[in-house]
């Protein structure tokens, strides 16, 4: 249990937060470095859930000082979610449930439910990041609804209508008047990128490339190393130290590389 | 007792971000970040392996397992293997200095920022302690996860694809005529062989087969591209059956590449007796013998020599 007016370190409210632990949600919103950690824990995850979807911009062949803005941008924009969030939050919540909590108040506590968020970074993970990430939103979630619960003193459904209400009013605003501002966010984002950012994350079976040493194989020929005997033999005899037939058994010689280019098949697309 | 624990905590918190990390390589080698090249170790020739014969008409890519940090293998066994199936193939070449474990074939021991810290596992493996050792399993087992990965997958395989063509090219393949790749992929290295069957299809005109030696794979469209894949196992090979971790691999889902493949007919399981994954008493042991007498080791040559040997059945 959390006393009230006094949080515990960063790293232990986060812990108490991924554990859905009620009273630290109460306890964000009463004491005076809440709205603080608050903000920080919504940074932090804005950043771990950039890095976690950013395969987007690596598969679009970002350049690094590029991604790096572009993450940046990115929890810019997540940040800007979350004012978005608590203010629909607030108003769902005292005008229809008569909750007159003050808008600060609000997003202290919304801030801290994003702690699950922090760990978005390891839906990277191979082969377990996928799974992870439904669990992922499946905690986020629980902790939204006990977040409201403690903090706007709601009841569970309540708390549920509210967050789905709240979800409903951003999703009606990103098509009606937000339209522009979420254009200039996804403006922002390309222009950080650098890149047309065309491809997605399904498009990824289809991508192709075609290696810069294969389209000048010529010039990568004259410079293939010695790679067996008889190469090094065939040098040593062109420049009159060696001969060929004296040193180089019949089974080392190499074949023909006349055809090579000529027969190499163009990709197919 | 909380001193332990936490020990264990921050080991499972840096191998787990160790593991979230992973798919940069991949990514940031696509996104042109390492550059374009290609590395190779430019080992020499031992007269069997890696020898460039005039009349061949057979390729053989020999993928190792997780223990590696570079396309020279320190494992007597496998070189033991490699020379014996050179012996018993001599119209094939035989290609083993491939690291299976990058997308641009370079050894962990040449890596730019990392190049000492692999120096030392690698030393640790050989000498001891082999705890410290693992840490290039580790590594390259997360380079099979990011293999397996539909997300990453792609990418990776497309990268391994290019590193067997360059290496095809290296040793004078010809990808416009008809000569059969056969790409052996031992333990972990199944996944890299199998993934890379998909994109290797696209540059050549050979048949592509890939043997399985106790390989560890998931359901990966490489498994429907390749022309056969063949996998041998040992009875008390226990490390082959972690493929079964792949859900694709699991008989309720029927559309998956695996079970298609399967019903294809395209897979063909072959029992090697009561052989393990490594070591003695592996696939690869000189010593050990099968109930009627014959080492392990010329078992698996004599099977495999006859893969690669029998008529291409399916073109």
């Amino acid at each position: 249990m959390i006393e009230t007016l006094k949080l515990p370190s960063l790293w232990q409210t986060i812990q108490h937060a991924l554990g859905l632990d009620q009273t630290i949600f109460t306890a964000v919103q009463q004491a005076p470095e809440g709205l603080w950690l608050a903000g920080i824990i919504v940074c932090l995850a804005g950043l771990s859930e950039a890095l976690g979807q950013s395969i987007v911009l690596l598969i679009n062949r970002v350049r690094f000082k590029r991604f790096v803005l572009a993450l940046m941008i990115a929890t810019i924009s997540h940040f800007v979610g979350y004012l978005l969030w608590t203010t629909t939050v607030w108003l769902v919540g005292g005008y229809l449930f008569e909750r007159t909590q003050p808008w600060l108040a609000i997003a202290s506590v919304v801030g801290l439910a994003y702690a699950p968020q922090l760990l978005a970074f390891f839906t990277l993970t191979p082969f377990i990041g996928n799974p992870f990430s439904i669990l992922l939103s499946l905690w986020s979630l629980l902790a939204i609804v006990v977040a409201l619960r403690a903090g706007l003193g709601l009841e569970t459904w309540q708390a549920i209508v509210t967050s789905g209400l709240g979800w409903l009013l951003i999703q009606t605003w990103k098509r009606t008047v937000g339209r522009p501002v979420y254009a200039l966010g996804r403006w922002l984002q390309r222009r950080a990128a650098g890149v047309p950012l065309e491809f997605t994350s399904h498009d990824v079976s289809r991508l192709r490339r075609r290696p810069y040493w294969l389209e000048n194989l010529e010039s990568w020929k004259s410079q293939r190393p010695l790679i067996d005997r008889h190469q090094l033999v065939a040098r040593l005899s062109q420049s009159g130290l060696l001969l060929v037939e004296q040193i180089l058994p019949e089974t080392n010689r190499a074949p023909s590389q006349g055809s090579l280019e000529a027969h190499l098949p163009k990709r197919k697309p | 007792m909380a001193d332990i624990f936490t020990f264990f905590s921050i080991v499972l918190g840096g191998l787990l971000v160790w593991a979230a990390l992973s798919p940069f390589e991949t990514l940031g080698w696509w996104a042109g970040w390492f550059g374009d090249q290609m590395y190779q170790d430019n080992l020499p020739s031992d007269g069997l392996v890696r020898a460039v014969r005039p009349n061949a008409d057979r390729y053989i890519l020999f993928l190792s397992g997780v223990g590696r940090v570079s396309g020279e293998t320190f494992s007597r066994r496998e070189q033991g293997f490699l020379q014996r199936l050179a012996q018993a193939l001599p119209q094939a070449v035989i290609i083993d200095d491939i690291f299976p474990y990058s997308v641009n074939n370079l050894s962990l021991t040449g890596q730019p920022f990392f190049a000492r810290l692999w120096r030392w596992a690698l030393r640790c493996k050989l000498d001891g302690p082999a705890l410290a050792g693992y840490l290039i399993n580790v590594r390259n087992i997360w380079q099979v996860l990011v293999s397996v990965d539909r997300r990453y997958g792609p990418i990776y395989n497309q990268a391994m694809a290019e590193v067997l063509l360059h290496s095809l090219l290296r040793y004078h393949y010809d990808p416009a005529s008809n000569a059969p790749v056969y790409l052996i992929g031992y333990s972990g290295a199944g996944q890299m062989a199998v993934g890379a069957v998909t994109y290797l299809r696209e540059w050549i005109r050979g048949p592509i087969y890939v043997i399985s030696l106790g390989g560890i794979f998931g359901s990966d469209p490489g498994v429907l591209a390749a022309n056969r894949i063949y996998h041998l196992y040992g009875d008390r090979d226990k490390a082959h059956k972690l493929s079964a971790i792949a859900p694709g691999r699991w008989s309720i889902f029927p559309t998956s590449e695996w079970n298609r493949a399967r019903r294809q007919g395209l897979i063909r399981f072959i029992k090697m007796g009561p052989m393990g994954h490594t070591g003695v008493g592996g696939y690869l042991d000189n010593k050990t013998q099968l109930p009627d007498g014959t080492i392990y080791l010329d078992k698996t040559v004599q099977v495999v020599a006859d893969i690669v040997m029998q008529p291409m059945a399916v073109a």
